[in-house]
């Protein structure tokens, strides 16, 4: 078994609404609830970049809340090296957090507007109190920045963020968690939100220093093009279920349930003779609500292929298609064969 | 942070503050009334207005509903201003048998077109003093007003009004130049002293007040009959005119002027500490309660309708009438019922600043509940606090005059709601004293404007984004 740092199973969770106390007691049906990640698992290898891919609402970000400890989970568990951290009390919470990390998606909102970089980069080394003097935090803070390439570093400490590019903010948000050393970095997102032409820049530097480092990243995307060129293994997630894992490679080239078709399907390809060509995508429809999901296979609303048994019949867990590869479609060699 | 960083913040914030206008204006206004506080004992027209507002005796000198001095620009008849007089000249004359008299001559010089009100004679008697009052006018005439003999005094204050004890006198001195038939529809208490003493000796006197100006002797004379043990001293005389002070008095002849500057120390304080304290609770307790949510949410809403629904005034009643009023209990229970105000806005407002992805970002750093509200979240909410504070700070003046209003004001102070509580009851607008009106009520209102304005800046320059607009 290959040296394994985050290691999750059937991870719940589930949302409440908020009833009032009249609410409460007048209604006596069943209380809806919104099933935002429904039972999964995976491992991330020490030193990978796993992919964690979905449409909005498939609960990819939840998911990233949950190992991060925003949230706290129904059910399951979340194995940070070997130790249980679903349970954690206050003082172990705040020590988790120092290894593990989080890049949000939007480098604008994540970052206080009324700090300058300085104060941004400064604040983590605060609250784990890491640089006893300003001298030591300010070198500190100089080598972090310089880490993502922002020189000269001095020049931008005393910014504000809303004086950034997309680009620089990102990287001021990549400096704000390196700063800690962590081993795991939870990256939302992290380039959606920036230019086209910034982006590869961008995760070129987040794989430098997931290299200099030996860091290991839950890179949560709806965007394949960039799983496909940052992440070594990816998830493809549905209503917050995990329908295929495997390698990357595999994944984007060989997929095997409908859904990770259609999503490979809908990537749009910037190649001569392509204009005005509107991708006919195979799936319908929008994600179903989180608070209803339909019985039996979860995908079989929209799935081109489904059969009667697949809305009538018991949920397919994750089957094994070997080198690693799994998926969660029952009708998979059929439709392998259709295609 | 370290005390170079605040530094460095203070003296940043410091020039984006010097841009701002309308915060240089207040912040100005509000030095100086910080100023007037500080030198309050050197700037007092009357030292002891603090100690002595509701001694009759204190003010007794003084014209009652007596417009400000600076009227006389204005008007043609020019009124006689009130004047304090203590330069004397003192004579003595030794008599047969060890005795002596002693004479204290002060000069009035006498400009106005309209008559004294009334001229008091002060002076410190020891012993069993003998004393004549006389007043000597610029026309050689003088006029003995007044003779008394004072016992057993140990250096005690004697005080002559002219306008009551030398009424005889002065009645006798216009019987010389009227005739009785001019006369009969006056007595002796119907004129006026003043108008007698200060007008040219003349037929006609009586109907038509003509002054004569100019140097009047005021003259004090005791004999002294064991110099050893008697003697008087230290003799003064207050002239009532028609005008008085910078600001008039009011009805109760007290120096309006002393009342609002002795009562600026107290605006200031019960406006800062009230607004300070209780905006400082309501926004921490919004904070919280939105911060934390559920439970805790609910509790501390409940508590807060339960106190925003207590009446204040009766809760007060009850407080002033089981404890003594004093100006600290009286910020106190406005603390308890004023820090609602402010609850309710935050709440809202930490509500939407909890959901920003940086309080998120901040709690996957690790911070603490106790950094991310003071951090992150207070912050956000000064600006806010300070207009806060800008409103309630007269809301809390005006507060303090209402409970003047139903006599559970702290009876030991001036305070500009008292002022004006006074002016309320003395019919003051009524009657068209203004200036017992307007300059309390302006007072207030500056002191509002000056805290608007200095929180309107800072609004701008805590708010980073706008600086750019």
């Amino acid at each position: 078994m290959a040296d394994v740092i985050v290691h999750i199973e059937g991870l719940k969770k589930y949302f409440e609404p908020h009833q009032s106390l009249i609410q409460s007691i007048g209604k006596s049906g069943p209380k809806k609830v919104i099933k935002a990640v429904d039972s999964i698992s995976f491992d991330i290898v020490r030193g990978e970049i796993f992919g964690l891919i979905g449409e909005s609402g498939s609960g990819k970000t939840t998911t990233g809340k949950l190992v991060m400890k925003l949230l706290d989970p129904t059910e399951g568990v979340i194995e940070f090296n070997n130790e249980d951290v679903t349970k954690l009390d206050k003082a172990g919470v705040i020590e988790y957090r120092r290894k593990v990390q989080m890049i949000f998606q939007d480098p604008y909102a994540s970052m206080n507007p009324r700090f300058k970089i300085r104060d941004v980069l400064e604040e983590p080394l605060i609250i784990h109190k890491i640089g006893s003097s300003f001298d030591e935090r300010q070198k500190l803070i100089i080598k972090a920045l310089e880490e993502v390439k922002m020189m000269p570093a001095e020049e931008f400490m005393g910014r504000y963020p809303h004086m950034l590019s997309g680009g620089q903010r990102q990287r001021v948000a990549t400096a704000r968690t390196l700063i800690l050393n962590p081993s795991l970095l939870v990256a939302d997102e992290p380039v959606s939100m920036i230019d086209l032409s910034t982006r590869a820049e961008i995760l070129a530097m987040m794989k430098d220093v997931q290299e200099d480092l030996g860091l290991s990243y839950l890179y949560i995307t709806h965007d394949l093009s960039t799983a496909r060129y940052f992440t070594d293994r990816i998830a493809v997630m549905y209503l917050g279920r995990i329908v295929e894992m495997g390698l990357a490679d595999d994944i984007i080239d060989n997929p095997l349930h409908p859904y990770t078709q259609a999503l490979i399907q809908a990537v749009p390809e910037p190649n001569a003779g392509n204009v005005g060509v509107v991708k006919e995508l195979p799936i319908f429809g929008e994600i179903p609500s989180p608070a209803n999901i339909p019985s039996g296979c979860r995908f079989h609303t929209r799935c081109p292929y489904a059969k009667p048994e697949c809305e009538n019949e018991a949920e397919p867990e994750l089957m094994p298609a070997g080198n690693g590869h799994f998926h969660a479609c029952r009708r998979w060699d059929q439709i392998k064969r259709a295609l | 942070m370290s005390s170079g960083d605040t530094k460095f913040k203070l003296s940043e914030f410091w020039n984006e503050f010097k841009k701002e206008k309308s915060g240089i204006v207040g912040l100005v206004i509000l030095l100086l009334c910080l100023l007037v506080v500080i030198f309050e004992p050197l700037i007092l027209p009357w030292k002891e207005a603090n100690s002595k507002w509701r001694d009759i005796n204190y003010w007794q000198d003084n014209p009652a509903s007596a417009p400000p001095e600076w009227t006389n620009v204005f008007s043609k008849q020019k009124a006689p201003v009130t004047q304090r007089i203590t330069k004397g000249k003192r004579e003595e004359v030794e008599l047969e048998g060890g005795a002596k008299m002693v004479t204290y001559t002060l000069d009035y010089n006498y400009t106005a077109d309209k008559a004294p009100l009334d001229v008091i004679f002060h002076i410190s008697g020891t012993g069993d003093i003998p004393l004549t009052v006389s007043i000597e006018r610029p026309d050689g005439l003088q006029v003995e007003l007044f003779q008394r003999f004072e016992q057993g005094l140990s250096n005690q204050d004697i005080r002559i009004s002219v306008d009551n004890d030398g009424r005889e006198a002065a009645f006798a001195f216009i019987k010389q130049y009227e005739s009785e038939l001019a006369l009969e529809d006056y007595s002796s208490t119907s004129l006026r002293t003043g108008d007698i003493l200060f007008s040219i000796a003349q037929t006609g006197m009586a109907k038509e007040f003509k002054p004569l100006k100019g140097t009047y002797k005021l003259i004090a004379q005791a004999m002294i009959l064991d110099p050893a043990n008697m003697d008087i001293s230290d003799p003064y005389v207050v002239v009532t005119g028609s005008v008085s002070g910078i600001l008039g008095t009011d009805d109760s002849k007290r120096d309006l002027a002393s009342g609002l500057i002795a009562g600026m120390k107290w605006a200031l304080m019960i406006g800062f500490l009230t607004s300070i304290v209780s905006v400082l609770i309501g926004v921490l307790y919004g904070i919280i309660s939105a911060y934390f949510g559920g439970k805790v949410d609910s509790v501390m809403m409940f508590i807060y309708q339960i106190v925003n629904s207590i009446p204040v005034l009766p809760v007060l009643i009850v407080i002033s009438a089981i404890f003594k009023p004093n100006i600290y209990t009286l910020i106190l229970v406005m603390i308890i019922f004023f820090w609602t105000g402010s609850v309710m806005t935050v709440r809202s407002m930490a509500l939407q600043i909890k959901e920003e992805t940086y309080i998120e970002a901040a709690k996957a750093l690790g911070a603490t509940n106790r950094r991310i509200i003071f951090r992150h979240m207070v912050p956000l909410l000064i600006p806010y606090s300070f207009a806060s504070m800008a409103l309630s700070v007269p809301s809390a003046i005006v507060y303090e005059s209402s409970v003047s209003l139903l006599g559970l004001g702290d009876a030991t102070i001036v305070t500009w709601g008292q002022i004006l509580h006074d002016a309320m009851q003395g019919a003051a607008v009524l009657k068209g004293l203004w200036w017992w009106v307007i300059p309390p009520g302006l007072a207030i209102a500056a002191m509002g404007m000056t805290f608007a304005f200095i929180g309107f800046s800072m609004d701008k320059i805590l708010h980073p984004k706008l600086q750019t607009r």
